[in-house]
């Protein structure tokens, strides 16, 4: 798997649960050790929503893998 | 003591099987005099339960006093329970009394019972079998009347097996047995925990409780919850006190939660590659099953519960076989 469908493969496991609830994340692109994705919808802009689904979602990509070393927001 | 102060309305039944049958046990056994253990993850509510049998006897007029052993040192578990006299050792600069005398008519509870020191198990047994307690530095016998619930992480009965405890406190101890599932093995219980806590948690911050969203409900039904009930409060407690829009939705639920790792599985052995070569059996099924319970123990983030849940075997089971393998957490 290449690192874009790894990166996919972990926002997936999210991706539903926040479709749900009328918002979304996407994987925008990978660029060396850096994965930008975009959150979109409900929670954007509330800061406890920032501090999980970003940080959270970095800190399970950086498990997954190590080569990624941050996630920004675009 | 438990962080918000006990009510009878803090317990909440759920409707799980499990959980109506422990609390119609706790009705039954409440009035008796008989020691009671409860054993649990951590977590899972024991000095809850310890507290709400005190609270359903005829002691509850008189104190309820809960211990941790887990905390202490050996003297200091000793000077915590029994009291000390003045200049019974450096720093004790006046008599103090120790948790039994505390707890005299009442209940105490000593929690995390499977880290008592051998030696101090010899001491808490005089002490249950005299009901009488000496302070430190003092001779004299103080009689107290004080009815003993005790809480483990462990199975005793297996650190019995280990040497870890002696078992003629065991069997003192061990009168009544309750045993608390964890969080993961009553499911069904979530949604009425989660929305006492809201309810909780709101009150506390002075707001109305918010409505859940579905999506928030399946991700916390889905995930383990290794640090049980308490875990899931602390969640709760979070949530409710982060929440900007009055809506609990994805967002709001912990990463740990949401994000928790599922942990690939670990692929199936290789058949052997050489022509013919002979194979040893143990040697390999050893190695498979090293490598699952590596698996397991890192996907667990070490810990054993959760980790023979994965692997689909009793935790003692998997404790016996770590021991046989040697492996390391």
């Amino acid at each position: 798997m290449s690192s874009r469908e790894r990166v996919q493969a972990v926002i997936d496991r999210v991706r539903p649960l926040l479709q749900a609830d009328g918002g979304d994340v996407e994987l925008v692109d990978i660029c060396g050790a850096t994965a930008k994705v975009r959150f979109s919808g409900n929670c954007v802009g509330c800061p406890a929503a920032f501090v999980t689904l970003h940080l959270g979602l970095e800190t399970a990509v950086k498990e997954e893998l190590p080569e990624i070393e941050r996630l920004v927001l675009v | 003591m438990h962080r918000n102060g006990f009510t009878p309305d803090s317990v909440v039944v759920g409707r799980s099987a499990r959980m109506r049958a422990v609390f119609e046990f706790v009705d039954v056994i409440a009035d008796s005099e008989s020691s009671v253990l409860i054993t649990g993850e951590t977590g899972t509510g024991k000095e809850l339960l310890a507290h709400l049998i005190h609270y359903r006897s005829g002691r509850r007029a008189k104190p309820f006093v809960p211990v941790s052993c887990a905390i202490l040192s050996e003297t200091l578990i000793e000077a915590e329970l029994f009291g000390h006299e003045r200049g019974a050792f450096t720093g004790a600069l006046r008599d103090r009394m120790g948790r039994f005398e505390m707890a005299n008519g009442g209940t105490i509870f000593l929690d995390d019972v499977d880290d008592v020191p051998l030696a101090m198990q010899v001491k808490l047994l005089r002490v249950i079998q005299s009901r009488t307690i000496e302070r430190l530095g003092s001779e004299k016998q103080i009689p107290v009347d004080v009815r003993i619930i005790t809480g483990s992480k462990k199975d005793l009965k297996q650190l019995v097996g280990e040497g870890k405890f002696r078992e003629d406190l065991y069997y003192r101890l061990n009168v009544i047995p309750v045993s608390l599932p964890p969080l993961r093995e009553r499911r069904e219980d979530i949604p009425s925990l989660v929305e006492h806590f809201v309810r909780r948690y709101a009150h506390i911050r002075g707001v109305d409780p918010m409505p859940l969203s579905p999506s928030v409900m399946d991700a916390f039904m889905r995930y383990p919850w290794p640090g049980n009930v308490r875990e899931l409060e602390n969640a709760c407690e979070r949530m409710v006190q982060t929440c900007g829009c009055n809506h609990i939705r994805t967002g709001c639920v912990p990463s740990s939660v949401l994000f928790h790792a599922k942990g690939a599985l670990p692929e199936a052995a290789a058949p052997p590659t050489g022509e013919m070569a002979p194979v040893s059996l143990d040697e390999r099924l050893q190695e498979v099953e090293r490598s699952l319970i590596t698996w397991a123990l890192r996907s667990s983030g070490g810990n054993k519960s959760r980790a023979a849940e994965l692997l689909k075997v009793k935790r003692s089971t998997l404790g016996d076989r770590i021991e046989k393998l040697g492996i390391t957490a």
